[in-house]
């Protein structure tokens, strides 16, 4: 019985926001939906109790420590780094949802209740070894995506982006269960610790074993589980979903899934391709296999970040030329996977949470334009540098951390990716990355001439404060993280110690 | 009577290459629907296969439940992946009176 509540204690984040879940949806069906201000304070107080309980997880738990929960869950600091960006970036998108001019005030409950079923899908998705929680966690996250996405039922363009969305997660989730089933079937095992390294006495079989003996099946498991994570975090070739359900949904659900639905994504695949090709004991024997699985990474990688910068040069509406710059961060982020080394590893994971910052930022000031204007169009945005300042001048900093200029965090991250890209011999890989930030270059300067091109008019009064707040504020993490970045790529640097990855370094054959 | 495990597994990727075809030819939603339902059932095959072939591999101390306990579960994801889908098929033909997906064309470009 102790060492029930022990393990229960493991968990203790996602049973809170599984009860908050639960209130919120309670809450909502008593009050019959006219308290949903109160709803999101609630969820609020419940997110901040979550915060703090995995801070507390954090501390409590070595670089390389990892204890386990009922033998499914897996907790160690790179699940607790990516919970803990999943859960702040929570918080600001149930503010984003209360500082929407557009949404009704009243009905809503069950957008928070939503909100936070999607989060306790990713909180187990980045904390597991065994593909079966895996799985249930990504679907959990999708499923109620899908329905955040279609939010609005009335509107077409919501309705339309929650199909879209429904029919390829369908395709991508039986693609990668027929991977998942293929891997259980040559190996005798869902769990990936057991699979990399294989069983004691020869049961389950390691995947380095069944390597040996049939390489192309074990391949095609591979590259099918891989369309999973592919989808999620939106890699080309699962990328079109993207623009249409990014521009469908109402904005601060495209918020949560351009950030914290794709980081998610980006976790377990970490931890997928950590597990299966990196660890100690595996990566001598599956030398040349996991090189190739790199090879295969830096290819998608150069592709995605060219594709989504070019589709993103032509784009007219600001919601969708930040979806498309969404796919081109994919690819840069792709980049330290592909390097298949610890370090690698660590410059995506501080990539990814540079990504938080700057692209919540973006959104946020996305939906403050969309509440001035009604409309999402790149030529409405002409003149809102004169009669908005504040709100401009914090975009631009968002503006130049997605490009990766000094003197922001993006800077700094993409610095790390190049830095380990080159040290990995991907120079090929780099050169096309930089070619891209040149290109990206283009389509950010161009909001931002956008906002400052007309004639100065005059100051209209600031009707929305609290949302310009919550603005400066990312604007001002944006920057400062960028100049004071020690902590950040500690932090970012202790994540990945905790998949147990070799020192070793891939030597070219 | 005794089925080899190959011909489970030649079942379960025809089955999964029908889905694949029925998804990128198909044009109705609730066909295309219908076809990634098919593709998880071949899932479903292949992790009943291999959890008896390592049964009868005599895998002792191994866990050959996992495979059946895996495939139940994608039943139930299945199940409310249907659920969802086919609630937001009848939103979108309350809004458009076609089941086709070429009808949803508001989001282009």
């Amino acid at each position: 019985m102790n060492d029930y509540l022990v393990q229960l204690g493991r968990i203790a984040p996602e049973a809170v926001l599984t009860v908050l879940a639960l209130v919120i949806l309670t809450w909502d069906l008593v009050t019959k939906g006219r308290d949903c201000r109160r709803l999101a304070y609630g969820t609020l107080a419940g997110l901040g109790l979550v915060v703090w309980l995995l801070c507390g997880q954090w501390a409590s738990l070595g670089e390389t420590g990892a204890v386990s929960a009922f033998g499914m869950v897996t907790v160690d600091r790179f699940g607790t780094f990516f919970k803990l960006f999943t859960a702040l970036a929570l918080m600001v998108v149930v503010l984003l949802v209360l500082f929407d001019r557009r949404e009704r005030k009243h009905g809503i409950g069950e957008y928070y209740f939503l909100l936070i079923g999607a989060a306790i899908g990713i909180f187990f998705m980045v904390s597991t070894n065994n593909l079966l929680l895996l799985m249930l966690g990504l679907e959990l996250l999708s499923l109620a995506s899908y329905s955040l996405a279609g939010f609005h039922k009335g509107s077409q363009r919501s309705a339309e982006a929650s199909l879209k969305y429904i029919v390829f997660g369908g395709l991508s989730a039986g693609i990668m269960l027929y991977g998942i089933s293929l891997l259980y079937g040559l190996t005798g095992t869902i769990d990936l610790s057991v699979m990399g390294r294989g069983g004691e006495g020869g049961y389950p079989v390691g995947l380095v074993a069944q390597f040996a003996v049939s390489p192309i099946p074990v391949a095609v498991a591979v590259v099918l589980v891989l369309a999973g994570f592919a989808y999620k975090a939106s890699i080309v070739p699962f990328h079109f979903w993207t623009p249409d359900v990014y521009e469908g949904a109402p904005t601060p659900v495209t918020t949560f899934l351009a950030v914290a639905s794709k980081a998610a994504g980006f976790a377990a695949l970490l931890r997928f391709v950590g597990a299966l090709f990196l660890v100690d004991g595996v990566q001598e024997a599956v030398h040349a296999y996991g090189a190739r699985i790199g090879l295969l990474l830096a290819i998608l990688s150069a592709v995605t970040m060219t594709l989504g910068n070019l589709s993103a040069m032509r784009q007219r509406s600001l919601k969708r030329l930040l979806a498309y710059s969404s796919i081109a961060h994919a690819g840069y982020v792709l980049m330290g996977l592909a390097v298949m080394t610890e370090a690698g590893f660590s410059a995506s994971v501080f990539y990814l949470a540079a990504y938080y910052f700057m692209n919540l930022g973006a959104f946020a000031f996305l939906l403050y334009f969309e509440g001035e204007t009604n409309s999402d169009e790149i030529d409405s945005l002409k003149g809102m540098g004169w009669r908005h300042p504040v709100v401009a001048w914090a975009m631009v900093a968002f503006l130049v951390s997605l490009a990766g200029l000094p003197p922001t965090v993006g800077f700094y991250g993409k610095l790390l990716l190049f830095y380990e890209g080159v040290d990995a011999g991907l120079g090929w890989l780099v050169f096309i990355a930089a070619l891209n930030s040149v290109i990206s270059l283009f389509y950010y300067f161009r909001v931002a001439k956008a906002l400052f091109l007309t004639e100065p008019v005059e100051r209209v009064p600031n009707r929305q404060p609290a949302l310009t707040g919550l603005i400066v504020g990312l604007s001002v993490l944006t920057v400062v993280t960028g100049i004071f970045n020690s902590a950040l790529q500690r932090w970012s640097g202790e994540a990945p110690r905790a998949l147990g990855i070799s020192d070793q370094l891939e030597e070219p054959h | 009577m005794n089925v080899p495990t190959e011909h489970l597994l030649a079942l379960a990727s025809i089955l999964f290459a029908l889905g694949v075809a029925g998804f990128l030819v198909r044009r109705n939603v609730i066909i295309v629907l219908a076809s990634v339902e098919l593709m998880l059932n071949a899932a479903n095959l292949c992790f009943l296969a291999g959890s008896r072939a390592w049964a009868a591999e005599g895998a002792a101390g191994g866990h050959p439940i996992q495979g059946p306990v895996f495939a139940l579960f994608v039943i139930l994801v299945a199940a409310a992946e249907a659920a969802i889908g086919l609630a937001l098929i009848i939103a979108i033909y309350r809004l458009k009176r076609t089941t086709a997906l070429d009808a949803t064309r508001d989001l282009e470009g």
